[in-house]
């Protein structure tokens, strides 16, 4: 009954796809149509998906394409719960679309949006789901191209360009580390297993380092994350919230699966799992610090929250190869907490900030103000999506991070102290990260909804469509469930952790607020007066006297200015040779970027090299190639007589 | 060799502010203020000296902690600030390669190496515990103040890091050496500084090393014509 | 829930409002005496709550929700943290309400509304407090994990209730490297509630105000709610500072004698630190903002020297 629920919900994306590709005639209904159907296949994925969670493991073989060549689904409790978070999300992603697509270009444009949305999540469920190599890479390879397709919806403009080809260069070289992987694996055990057992160490190593590039790249772990800015602000926001928080959990999802089941871990691979994340989670909230572009800032956070993600992966291999299995099963936890808990307040942002964007015309936020009181609904979701992501209690992030300062705080019982001071160190990167996405979360918050509007645009702002606050407001709602009930929930999956009982810190919470409230009623007067802000005697205050995104980071830019590392330009021409008369000049402060200049335009340009001197090779006329051939038969014949 | 608990904890305790005003000697910028951790800082090492008088017996040790309560928190500082009273700076605000943060940063690395290295060394050398602990605070206070010197441009903070690097070989001496040798020594440096800090006054104002330089100049002069 | 549990939650949060304002005052006080004043009378805040209270409430027209919400939050949230930090008895049950964690991140969250409040009216004054505050705040918090941590290694527990328990049992003489953690903890108290050297609690020049801009535009209850928030933030981590150093008087049962005696103790050794305070904030300047990291970095070193020195010893 339960395969017949995965497989219909299968079975419905598949449909919902073909329907939006064959009757696209740019009518509306097509992709209303399309999304109803991704609607009812997200609900069958996710019951079926929760009854296999608290059931039994299922295995389901669908082609047998040649002998040891098969597509195959094994879903045991870690491939149902990331099944869980991608349906969850795409459910509140399709109902978001239903009012989101209205404001793409054109109707057939938005048929294959929706299309290949349906593609794109079958395809994320077929990779989570797979039983071996071979499906795994198959079904990589859809979602990848699917994305793809997906991200170029606006493929006139120069930006979204730039970031598709970022994005399909660095997508295409995950598949081909996988693929090394699944090569290795293949020589290793004679089939498409998804096992290694037996395997040396070398090999081992071999394996983990491969896999570590594939997802990382598709997780977007520093320095393998460039596209993802790029990808995630030219994509339109439901691809984004897909994007973000789903398609870079599949890839944890690899890793943890090969960490879990299919390696035996050393501890070099988790202090360097724990430092990448260290240096993703800084980095990412560093840089988001600096963006002024709404989604790029969501963007960078991503990084940031991978990064935690990562920390809790590293600790759970370093637990684990000391023995102290409830720690690292604590540490697990906590990644896989923070997976579903990201997930969902990060689509929740993304799709909210697509509602802003709509409503204003322009993702820079230094055009934004004021929307709180012109958009309410909206402002409110992404409060609650803010508060998340920040980490306060009673919401999600506050539960799945205290799990992981739990479980830094409980290693005192490891016996090594270089370890404990690598942890100590580490345990202080995740407190400024934590910190310092607060900090930004204000700025963002602030500086987009709070205040005057700072642009006509902004100004002119409306509220959305009832279908664009639905699907947020579902997973605010969840936000909030899960944060409060987090230890209920867990006991029912069979987990018991020592962590704070947060329903009961909500019960208080609300008998405080309600005192709080009442004594404030009783004792006070009831009226209030309104009047103008104070600016010092300014009777008219204009938006100009608010603080802008850039000001209100200034001071942290300058404590960071080393990692920033800015560069200041002056140009100056004059009209005379002495440099007395002043002709024109240009000022400018470029913020460095390290990993652009630094290590992806070398490697690039070395490649350029490389096929600039190939291609000369190649250009010349029929007697040189004449003379090509005439040497590789030659080395051959050398080769042949040697190796006999 | 220490068998009585209090006094056990109470070593600790002195060990614990004396890498307190380490610390402080690292960071601060106020020239009396660092005066007066530096005088802290003799005191505490002077009390160290005292409980291990009172423990073990030893003369010497009491030597050591009269000779360093009368020389470095009465006399040295006061000299000190008969230099300041007459120059006319009364902070050092310029640093060179390392900011306090940094410098604070790359403390907490160092005495972790430092702890490092040692470990391997303990069975050998260091029976007892507490040996270990305050031979790694001594090294790492002689390496403190090491940085105090680099980091810093005027002369009379690089002194002040110089007495302080003292202080941490003192108290090193007096968990880990053979103590008559480290007395003789310690009457020479202490000579060697009063010697510096006359100098210092001799030259009188200038206050960086820079300004040395033409001080000196006229005297190649005077040999030269010559 | 037992009984117990329902009654410390009582007694504790009551007592810390209570006693918040007095802390306060005394500070003020002090302050005066140092500068040569006679100063405000010791119940002078208990009287400002009280005028705020009957006063009306002023609402710039750019305002939002934000502002009328967060002085409930502000205060609710800071109460639930009351309830972390055990101040005359410690509970026999605890369902997760010590964790050190969790009252760290209930104060954060009250300052992430404080933070938006500021920034809700589009004045400079409010988004210049919200930002420098959001920085201190950033650069203090890795600080403040680490003292955590290392009282969580030196004690081997994450519950504060625990703590207390276990630094009231042997006496801190047997952890000489908890003097490093009261310093730090020191140096978090000063930093958390805006007293000099970090901030200037009693300027009104705009550009020397951290705090105090975010409140520019509260009044009437409202900005009675958000001091007395900040006056019971500023008890809570008194009270943690004061209950790992010199836990003397806290009781481990409900008995009336033994609270009342607990109390009187709290409230001593409260004034005392209270008094220590006044004085070290009377023998400095307000730093300049970038140096503020600088003090930051001490608190950090002596809360890791804490940690190596539990290796050493």
């Amino acid at each position: 009954m339960i395969a017949g629920l995965l497989l219909g919900g299968g079975f419905l994306l598949l449909a919902a796809a073909l329907t939006g590709i064959v009757f696209n005639h740019g009518s509306k209904k097509v992709w209303q149509g399309v999304l109803w159907l991704v609607i009812a296949a997200a609900l069958c994925l996710l019951i079926g998906s929760l009854q296999i969670f608290f059931g039994n493991p299922l295995d389901i073989s669908l082609w047998n394409i040649a002998s040891g060549l098969d597509i195959a689904f094994h879903l045991d409790r870690l491939a149902s719960f990331f099944v869980i978070i991608i349906s969850l999300i795409s459910l509140c992603v399709a109902v978001y679309s239903l009012g989101y697509n209205n404001h793409i270009s054109s109707n057939e444009r938005a048929n294959l949006l929706s299309a290949f949305m349906a593609v794109f999540i079958l395809s994320m469920i077929g990779v989570v789901a797979s039983a071996n190599t071979f499906s795994l890479i198959f079904f990589w390879e859809i979602m990848a191209l699917s994305s793809f397709f997906l991200m170029m919806n606006d493929y006139q403009e120069s930006f979204t360009q730039r970031a598709g080809i970022y994005y399909f260069v660095l997508t295409q070289l995950s598949t081909v580390f996988l693929m090394l992987m699944a090569v290795v694996m293949y020589i290793q055990n004679g089939s498409f297993a998804l096992s290694l057992s037996g395997a040396s160490s070398v090999i081992q190593s071999l394996v983990f380092v491969l896999a570590f590039l594939a997802f990382g790249i598709k997780a977007g772990i520093i320095p393998l994350h460039k596209w993802l800015p790029y990808a995630h602000s030219a994509s339109p926001s439901n691809v984004s919230a897909l994007m973000s928080g789903v398609m870079l959990k599949v890839a944890i999802y690899g890793l943890v699966r090969f960490l879990m089941d299919v390696l035996s871990p050393e501890m070099w691979w988790g202090v360097g799992i724990l430092l990448f994340g260290a240096i993703s989670a800084l980095l990412g909230v560093i840089y988001a610090l600096k963006e002024h572009d709404l989604k790029t800032l969501l963007a960078f956070h991503s990084i940031e929250n991978i990064g935690i993600i990562l920390m809790g992966i590293g600790l759970y291999v370093i637990f684990g190869l000391y023995g102290l299995d409830t720690l690292a099963m604590l540490a697990l936890g906590s990644a896989l907490f923070h997976s579903l808990n990201h997930a969902i307040f990060k689509s929740l942002l993304f799709m909210t900030a697509g509602s802003v964007v709509i409503a204003v015309g322009d993702r820079n936020i230094e055009k934004m103000g004021g929307l709180i009181k012109l958009m309410p609904y909206t402002s409110v979701i992404f409060l609650v999506g803010a508060v998340s992501i920040s980490a306060l209690p009673p919401f999600n992030g506050f539960m799945s991070e205290l799990m992981l300062f739990e479980s830094f705080f409980q290693s005192f019982s490891l016996a090594e102290s270089s370890i404990k001071i690598l942890l100590f160190s580490v345990l202080a990167i995740l407190a400024l990260t934590s910190a310092l996405a607060a900090a930004c979360f204000v700025k963002a918050f602030g500086t987009v909804f709070l205040a005057m509007p700072r642009s006509q645009e902004a100004a002119s702002a409306k509220e959305v469509s009832k279908s664009m606050i639905i699907g947020p407001a579902i997973l605010a709602v969840a936000c909030l469930v899960l944060g409060l009930f987090a230890v209920q929930i867990f006991s029912v999956a069979g987990y018991s952790f020592d962590l704070p009982d947060m329903s009961l810190v909500g019960l208080v919470l609300v008998i405080f607020g309600v005192l709080v409230f009442g004594m404030v009623r009783l004792f006070s007067p009831r009226k209030s007066r309104r009047s103008e802000t104070w600016a010092c005697g300014y009777v008219r205050p204009t938006p100009r006297f608010e603080y802008t995104a850039s000001g209100f980071a200034e001071p942290l830019f300058q404590i960071f200015r080393l990692i920033y590392r800015t560069r200041h330009y002056n140009e100056r021409s004059y009209e005379d040779n002495q440099q007395a008369i002043f002709k024109q000049g240009k000022s400018a402060i470029h913020t460095i970027k390290f990993f652009d200049e630094y290590i992806y335009l070398p490697v690039a340009g070395l490649f350029g090299r490389i096929s600039r001197f190939i291609s000369r090779l190649q250009d010349v006329d029929l007697g040189s190639h004449i003379l090509y051939s005439f040497i590789t038969v030659l080395l051959v014949i050398l080769a042949a007589r040697w190796l006999w | 060799m220490l068998e009585n608990i209090p006094l056990n904890d109470i070593l600790k305790i002195l060990l614990v502010l004396v890498l307190v005003t380490s610390s402080l000697v690292l960071w601060q910028r106020s020239l009396t203020s660092l005066f007066k951790t530096y005088a802290l800082q003799s005191l505490l090492v002077a009390l160290v000296a005292m409980v291990f008088f009172i423990n073990d017996g030893h003369l010497t040790l009491l030597f050591i902690a009269l000779l360093t309560l009368f020389g470095k928190v009465f006399l040295i500082p006061r000299i000190l600030n008969r230099i300041l009273l007459q120059m006319n700076i009364r902070r050092d605000l310029e640093f060179r390669f390392l900011y306090p943060v940094s410098s604070l940063i790359v403390s907490i690395l160092l005495i972790f190496g430092v702890y490092q290295v040692f470990s391997n060394l303990m069975g050998e050398v260091m029976p007892d515990r507490l040996f270990f602990l305050g031979a790694v605070i001594g090294v790492s206070m002689a390496l403190m103040g090491m940085m105090v010197i680099f980091s810093r441009k005027k002369m009379l903070t690089k002194i002040v890091g110089y007495l302080s690097m003292e202080n941490g070989a003192i108290l090193f001496g007096l968990f880990v050496a053979e103590l008559p040798f480290i007395l003789e020594i310690l009457v020479l440096i202490d000579l060697v500084i009063l010697v510096l800090l006359v100098t210092v006054l001799a030259f009188g104002i200038d206050s960086t090393i820079e300004d040395f330089h033409p001080r000196f100049t006229p005297l190649g002069e005077w040999f030269k014509k010559k | 829930m037992s009984w117990n549990l329902v009654l410390y939650g009582f007694i504790n949060t009551a007592l810390a409002l209570l006693v918040s304002p007095l802390f306060i005052s005394l500070i003020k006080k002090v302050k005066a005496y140092a500068q040569g004043r006679v100063g405000p009378p010791i119940l002078q805040t208990y009287y400002q709550l009280y005028k705020l209270f009957k006063k009306e409430r002023v609402y710039s027209y750019q305002t939002s929700f934000i502002i009328r919400l967060t002085p409930y939050l502000s205060l609710a949230f800071m109460m639930v943290a009351s309830l972390s930090v055990p101040l005359v008895f410690i509970p026999a049950a605890d369902p997760g309400l010590g964790n050190i964690i969790l009252f760290l991140y209930l104060m954060v969250m009250s300052r992430f509304f404080m933070a938006l409040s500021g920034l809700d009216a589009g004045s400079s004054f409010g988004g210049m407090g919200s930002s420098r505050e959001m920085t201190l705040s950033a650069i203090i918090e890795p600080v403040i994990i680490i003292v955590f941590g290392a009282l969580a290694y030196v004690l081997q527990t994450t519950s504060l209730f625990d703590m207390f328990g276990q630094v009231r049992e042997n006496s801190f003489l047997s952890n000489p490297s908890l003097i490093l953690t009261g310093i730090s903890l020191f140096i978090i108290l000063i930093v958390e509630t805006s007293r000099i050297p970090v901030d200037n609690p009693e300027t009104h020049l705009e550009l020397t105000m951290i705090h105090e801009a975010m409140t520019l535009e509260y009044s009437g209850p409202d900005l009675a709610l958000i001091e007395l928030s900040h006056a019971l933030k500023q008890t809570l981590l008194m009270g943690v500072l004061l209950n790992i150093v010199a836990p003397w008087g806290l009781a481990s049962e409900p008995a009336a004698g033994g609270i009342a005696v607990a109390f009187l103790a709290f409230v001593i050794k409260g004034s005392l630190l209270a008094v220590g305070v006044g004085i070290f904030e009377s023998l400095m300047a307000k730093f300049r903002l970038f140096r503020v990291p600088g003090l930051f970095m001490l608190a950090f070193f002596f809360s890791f020297i804490t940690v190596i020195f539990k290796f050493l010893a």
